[in-house]
């Protein structure tokens, strides 16, 4: 601190002078006013000090700081002394500095006489290069705050002073004014000095300031105490005793002084309001008398309950769409009365079914009970329980809107014809044949609707007088398989029989003919030989075997009336003949390729017209007027052109499993029975989907037949021993619908292991159908 | 391309909400939230497919309406759910930090309707909600009125506090009350399950059932908690209707509630019910009760008197009004316009209307004119009710019976008809003076009859109000063997089996030929042969003719008509000569010869018959066939349901014609 209150005393001491220099010598050297001054301010410091007196130790000190300085570099100072004073003077022009100074003068001057007149406050003036420069007076701050009066900052930073050694100056200031090094006193003080240490003298330099650091007894003091590890601060307290500022002591004199404030006298508005509130509450009732709490709750449990009508002001209200009230539960019937008429009564066994089935599941809760007079009738024991069981239905039971239809039943049925008005149509069974040993599989009319053939399990083809139920003609085809299929040639005035067994077809000449006849049967049946041998079939390849072997069956068979044996590849299932008579078609379903053949009977060949099938074949028919060819698949039933030998129509009925189908005479309908029971009637104009599908039967359907004498009617044979007869009227109207009316289910036939009938067939002209069954008959039905 | 809906943010999923979700978003327990849906009568619902409403994957059971349940939301009582949780946890903290004083200040703050039978809260507003007329209210009544006489009926336990039951009891004697006063009861049925009785308010039939007066066991697992809320919105909703019933009759409610007579089984007689005007309450007061002022003189000569008054007083009166014939007439005309009028057709050929009954006897006048006893033995609370309720002024009953009869006094010469339910004693009949000396005055020896007196058992109260006029009493003469009790809320439909109407009425063709039958061979075998085997003959006779019809039904296809006439003849003749050989055996002569051709015309009308049901059938099968899969499963249906009921009545029927033939037989033994 010392250095500083050494510093403020300075400055004060140059500004004194300052401004003497101001008001005494005016016009004195600018450039040597530094210097002078430093000189001035040790000069009047001296004189101060001699001024105040000893009072005032420090600047003592100060003095004898100096002269020790001096006492260290006397002959370098005024060397430095020296050299700073030639180089000002070389340094500064004679010209310009004067001039800057009295730039400063005029300046100082212009402050002075601004107020007189309008004089510019520059100078103009030539520079280097011979030009205008305006020069404007130098701008004087005139700092009057504290900071003007302290002693020049030395602003060399962090820079060891011994730098500055060789030098005059021991720095700059915050002007850049050098500093110049103190003066040290003359030999005599430097000797006064050594003889007598004065005060607080440490022997150390400030290095701020470079003047001795003198040190006061406080400051060593404080030095002292920081050596010794206490707080520098002398009569510090570190724990001094608390001061209760805020006590629970009342003060005699309150803090604040401030007047009571106007609103303390003024009656509270929210007070006012809680007040109201309560006396509002307390005219109203809601506020009562306090009363022990006995008694209260004896009063509250008296108290009644408010009855009024709440229904006073009642607007009827539609009830929600969405809500359905509960159903109310229905009245008492006869028999929940104590004294039931006795019909109502259960008898012993319907009583211990009750009793027996569960609770849940009985259909009534109660058991009618008879009473022979009230007293007798006890309490009853599940009164709570139905009770809660409704509560429970109340709120926990989904509610549903249920429609219940209320109309007839027999509205819904539609308006058939009457099967009177739809006769004729077969009806009864009018003849049974009885002959095969086990199930008759096929059976055929032939065209003049006099024979009936059959032909069953046992291997054997029969023909019997059709109106009769005589058998006039029997020849067993094979031993060991059975005839799977036997059909007459359609053409009329012969009697031409075929016949499959395992993979032989027969053409057979059954002798229900006159003899002329017969031998015009044996003729058509054997132009085909004379084709054969003049070798106009088309040659084989080599290695590659004929699809068919057309040949004579044996002697023994030929006696018999068997002509001809025409051997394929597999099992032959089906036998379809062209309306012409010529070709007739097979089908065997597990042939693969081969599974259609067409066998043309004039030329005794065989074609095989597929190369390759997509699905097993179950049957083939032609059309009846057009050259088109119908192969049903298992799913599907696929018609081809003859002649462009193209697929035409795929016909899609939507069964599992076709087992059989026929085409309508007209030749634009057909009928599909399946497997899965289902008869389909399509229409090939509108669709390839069936027009009408019937599931009337139990089981599988296993033949479906067209009459084809003009009659609308049509049958299908099922296994579960019916047939069933439609009347199914096509007409020409492409309008109009077809309609189909069933008519009659025809029963008769036996099941036998889940077999009924296997084949049908219709009379050429009258309404007459005939099945082979399972049950190894055949029967007629008219 | 139009925006993807997503999955569950409309339609169906956002109709519907599953339970757990509605109790969720309510943020109220499970029990709370099962009170809220029984007040605000909120029910589940059931979706068209579940699957499409159900959110998680695990199929939930329980569907609300959405709107329902966002309805809730602002229903004050569920703050009030909320305050109680709210204190019931604050009672739990106060306990759970030993603060017992603070867990009983709260307690005392909490409702316990347990204690108290009363709650915080009040249903009123919930009630104006679910039923904005009083209409609307009387026709929920049904389920209303049964709890509450169940409740009424009662034993009191730790679930169902006493003053609940009190309350209950109040309740509907005020409502008995009512219909007493407004005649409004219709009818009544003694059911094996308890009584019930049907009222017409205002023109809505109400139907309840009432226990018989037993301790009522509680079977299963039944959870009183739901009952009891059950009963707490019924309470408020049947106080209310009973105070809209008795103002618009105009009298005060509540009526006056005598506590020492109804502690004395005073049951209706502990109210007294007061007009709102004090003129009004006079009559009221009268008209209910048994006052003994109108004890004392006999009503007989009370009536005649009265009559005679009101013809004296008829005779001033008109004296007075003959100066103003007019008015007379207006009157008399508007009380011509009062009734109902009959419409008689005019002109043949218009449609018959169904038209209201106008009955001359006036159903709340029945009993009127009697003076009932009702024995120790018989049910008070509703015979008092139902006769009070059907006019009956006097009924007085043994003393054991209750407070409030009209006399205690058996022997009470005014009494016209006592209704007795105890067996008559055969065994000692005492002489009169014996019984004299022994009993006191009061009481009668067992098996003694007032003279004068109609004595019958209950059934008959019931019967004549059902009636509505009064049955014969010597079919229900103590000990008889009463006639059966039929309930009078079964609607008759058509082709239904009605026990009131004779069987040949109802019957059908086929049953009445069969039973004809039956008959006929039963008659003859009577006739001819008195064994002791004949009922098993018939009995092999009736079967050999079933094997017969159904050897018939599979030969019809072969050939009906010549086949069948042929098996006829077979058959026929085959019993015939049965019958023969069996007369031959019996050693008698064969009589049946007169009674073969009714028998035989018989027979072949059945067999005509059996064969159109058998072509019905068939057609029937071909139509069927044409329906579609759809329409047939509900044709089906529909027959099911016809077939099963026509197979009880057949039942019911064939159950009558065995106990009338059995009837017959015993008669004519």
């Amino acid at each position: 601190m010392a250095p500083k209150s050494t510093d403020k005393k300075r400055k004060a001491s140059i500004q004194e002078e300052l401004s003497d220099d101001e008001l005494n010598d005016l016009d004195f050297d600018g450039a040597l006013s530094q210097s002078e001054d430093e000189f001035d301010a040790v000069s009047t410091d001296e004189e101060d000090e001699e001024e105040d007196g000893d009072d005032d130790a420090s600047e003592a000190e100060e003095e004898d700081d100096e002269a020790l300085l001096s006492d260290d570099i006397p002959s370098d100072e005024e060397e430095v002394d020296a050299a700073i004073q030639k180089l000002l003077k070389e340094k500064i022009e004679p010209g310009t500095e004067p001039n800057d100074k009295d730039g400063d003068l005029t300046a100082e001057d212009a402050r002075g006489q601004n107020d007189d007149d309008d004089r510019p406050n520059y100078r103009v003036e030539t520079d280097a290069n011979g030009n205008e420069r305006y020069v404007y007076p130098e701008i004087d701050a005139v700092y009057d705050s504290d900071d003007s009066d302290k002693a020049p900052e030395n602003t060399i930073g962090d820079i060891p002073l011994t730098f500055y050694d060789q030098y005059p100056h021991i720095g700059y200031d915050i002007n850049g004014k050098k500093i110049m090094r103190p003066a040290s006193g003359d030999a005599l003080d430097a000797l006064l000095d050594s003889i007598e240490v004065p005060q607080g003298w440490t022997g150390l330099t400030d290095p701020a300031t470079g003047k001795p650091l003198q040190l006061s007894r406080d400051e060593l003091e404080i030095l002292k105490r920081v050596q010794m590890n206490e707080i520098p601060v002398d009569g510090y307290d570190p724990y001094p005793d608390t001061v209760e500022w805020f006590t629970s002591f009342e003060e005699k004199m309150p803090l604040s002084a401030a007047p009571e404030p106007k609103r303390r006298f003024l009656p509270s508005k929210h007070e006012q309001k809680r007040v109201m509130k309560l006396v509002r509450a307390i005219r109203e009732g809601r506020i009562l008398p306090y009363k022990p709490p006995e008694e209260r709750e004896k009063e509250e449990e008296e108290k009644d309950e408010v009855h009024f009508d709440i229904w006073q002001d009642e607007q009827p209200r539609d009830p929600h769409v969405m809500h359905i009230p509960a159903p109310k539960l229905p009245p008492p019937s006869y028999d929940m009365s104590y004294n039931p008429p006795a019909e109502y009564l259960p008898t012993q066994e319907e009583r211990e079914a009750w009793q027996n089935l569960d609770p849940e599941e009985r259909e009534k809760e109660y058991v009618p009970q008879k009473y022979d007079s009230l007293r007798k009738v006890p309490g009853y024991d599940m009164f709570v329980k139905e009770r809660f069981e409704r509560c429970l239905d109340l709120y926990l039971a989904p509610r549903i809107r249920k429609n219940r239809l209320n109309i007839d039943p027999n509205s819904l049925l539609p308006k058939l014809p009457r099967p009177e008005e739809l006769k004729p149509f077969p009806t009864v069974c009018q003849t049974t044949f009885r002959g095969h040993d086990g199930r008759v599989r096929s059976l055929s009319i032939d065209p003049s609707g006099l024979w009936l053939a059959s032909g069953g399990d046992d291997g054997t083809v029969r023909v019997w007088e059709l109106l009769t139920g005589r058998q006039i003609w029997s020849v067993r085809l094979a031993s060991d398989e059975a005839v799977n299929c036997v059909r007459w040639r359609p053409t009329k005035g012969t009697a031409i029989l075929s016949a499959a067994a395992g993979e032989d077809i027969f053409l057979m000449i059954p002798p229900v003919l006159d003899p002329v006849a017969e031998q015009e049967n044996r003729a058509i049946l054997d132009v085909g030989f004379g084709y054969a041998t003049s070798g106009q079939q088309a040659p084989l390849n080599v290695g590659q075997t004929p699809p068919a072997k057309w040949a004579r069956p044996g002697t023994k068979l030929e006696d018999e009336g068997v002509l001809i044996r025409i051997t394929v590849r597999s099992t032959v299932k089906v036998i379809s003949w062209h309306r012409r008579g010529d070709h007739f078609a097979t089908t065997s379903p597990s042939g693969q390729r081969s599974a259609v053949a067409i066998h043309t009977l004039s030329k005794h060949l065989t074609q095989i017209p597929f190369r390759k099938l997509s699905g097993l074949a179950q049957t083939a028919h032609f059309h009846p007027s057009r050259p088109l060819f119908f192969v049903a698949t298992q799913r599907m039933i696929r018609c081809y052109d003859l002649q462009k030998l193209e697929l035409i129509k795929v016909i899609q009925p939507g069964a599992r499993w076709i087992s059989s189908f026929d085409i309508h005479a007209g030749g634009d309908n057909l009928i599909v029975g399946s497997y899965d029971r289902r008869l389909l009637w399509h229409d090939l104009d509108l669709s390839t989907r069936p027009y009408k599908t019937m599931r009337f039967h139990e089981q599988a359907i296993r033949a479906v037949k067209y009459h084809k004498g003009g009659l609308p009617l049509f049958v299908d044979a099922s296994d579960d021993g019916s047939l069933q007869v439609f009347h199914g009227k096509v007409v020409t109207d492409l309008m109009e619908n077809p309609t189909i009316v069933p008519v009659k289910v025809l029963k008769g036939h036996k099941v036998v292991s889940n077999l009924g009938v296997l084949d049908v067939d219709w009379h050429p002209k009258e309404p007459w159908v005939v099945s082979a069954g399972a049950d190894g008959t055949c029967r007629l039905w008219m | 391309m139009p925006q993807i809906k997503k999955k569950g943010q409309a339609g169906a999923a956002k109709n519907y909400i599953t339970r757990t979700q509605a109790v969720k978003k309510l943020q109220i327990s499970l029990p709370d939230f099962r009170k809220l849906c029984i007040w605000k009568g909120i029910y589940p619902r059931e979706p068209r497919n579940k699957k499409k409403v159900s959110k998680s994957a695990t199929a939930s059971t329980t569907f609300y309406y959405t709107k329902d349940i966002q309805y809730l939301l602002h229903e004050p009582l569920l703050q009030k759910f909320r305050d109680q949780k709210v204190l019931e946890k604050k009672i739990s903290k106060a306990l759970g930090r030993g603060d017992v004083s603070d867990a009983a200040r709260f307690e005392r703050n909490a409702s316990n309707p347990e204690k108290t039978g009363k709650p915080k809260y009040t249903l009123d507003h919930v009630i104006r909600e679910r039923y904005p007329t009083f209409i609307d209210a009387v026709r929920d009544l049904d389920d209303c009125l049964s709890m509450l006489f169940l409740f009424a009926n009662l034993p009191s336990t730790s679930t169902v506090p006493a003053k609940m039951i009190a309350r209950c009891e109040r309740l509907t004697l005020e409502f008995q009350h009512y219909l007493i006063l407004s005649h409004s009861l219709r009818k009544s049925f003694l059911s094996i399950k308890g009584i019930y009785y049907q009222a017409n308010i205002q023109g809505e039939d109400v139907l309840w059932l009432v226990p018989y007066k037993f301790n009522q066991r509680v079977v299963g697992d039944v959870d009183f908690r739901i009952m009891g809320t059950f009963v707490e919105f019924y309470m408020t909703l049947l106080g209310f209707i009973n105070y809209r019933l008795y103002t618009s009759i105009g009298l005060k409610y509540p009526p006056k509630f005598d506590q020492t007579k109804d502690d004395q089984a005073g049951e209706l007689g502990a109210f007294t019910l007061e007009g709102l005007n004090p003129v009004a309450q006079d009559d009221s007061t009268k008209l209910l009760t048994n006052s003994r002022a109108e004890h004392g003189p006999d009503p007989k000569v009370q009536d005649a008197v009265n009559k005679l008054v009101q013809q004296l007083k008829e005779g001033e009166t008109n004296g007075d009004e003959e100066a103003a014939p007019a008015a007379d007439g207006e009157e008399e005309e508007e009380q011509a316009t009062d009734g109902i009028d009959k419409f008689e057709p005019a002109a043949p050929g218009g449609d018959i209307l169904p038209q209201p009954s106008y009955s001359t006897n006036d159903p709340a006048q029945l009993f009127s004119k009697c003076t009932i006893f009702l024995s120790r033995e018989t049910p008070r609370q509703s015979l008092e009710f139902i006769l009070r309720a059907f006019g009956c002024k006097r009924i007085g009953w043994d003393a054991v019976l209750g407070e409030g009869a009209f006399t205690t006094n058996e022997l009470d010469p005014s009494i016209t008809h006592q209704i007795v339910d105890r067996p008559p004693i055969q065994a000692v009949v005492n002489e009169d003076g014996d019984g004299e000396d022994n009993q006191t005055s009061q009481k009668l020896a067992p098996n003694q009859r007032v003279p004068g007196r109609i004595y019958v058992q209950p059934q008959w109260v019931w019967d004549s109000v059902n009636e509505e006029e009064m049955q014969r009493p010597d079919l229900y003469a103590p000990g008889a063997q009463l006639p059966p009790h039929l309930s009078p809320f079964v609607q008759m439909k058509q082709g239904q089996y009605d026990p009131t109407v004779p069987l040949e009425e109802q019957e059908t063709e086929a049953e009445a030929l069969d039973a004809d039958l039956a008959d006929g061979e039963e008659g003859a075998d009577v006739k001819e042969i008195t064994d002791g085997a004949e009922g098993m003959d018939v009995a092999e006779s009736e079967e050999d003719e079933d094997e017969n019809e159904e050897d018939d039904e599979d030969e019809v296809d072969e050939d009906e008509e010549d086949v069948e006439e042929g098996s006829d003849a077979e058959e026929s003749a085959a019993l015939q000569r049965q019958i023969e050989l069996e007369a031959e055996l019996a050693g008698k002569s064969v009589k049946a010869k007169d009674q073969d051709p009714k028998t035989k015309a018989k027979l072949e009308a059945r067999k005509a018959l059996q064969k159109r049901a058998k072509e019905e059938a068939e057609d029937l099968e071909r139509a069927k066939g044409m329906l579609s899969k759809k329409k047939r499963k509900l044709f089906e249906q529909m027959q099911y349901t016809n077939n099963k009921k026509s197979e009880e009545d057949k039942k019911l029927r064939a159950k009558r014609r065995k106990l009338e033939k059995e009837a017959a037989k015993g008669k004519a033994q």
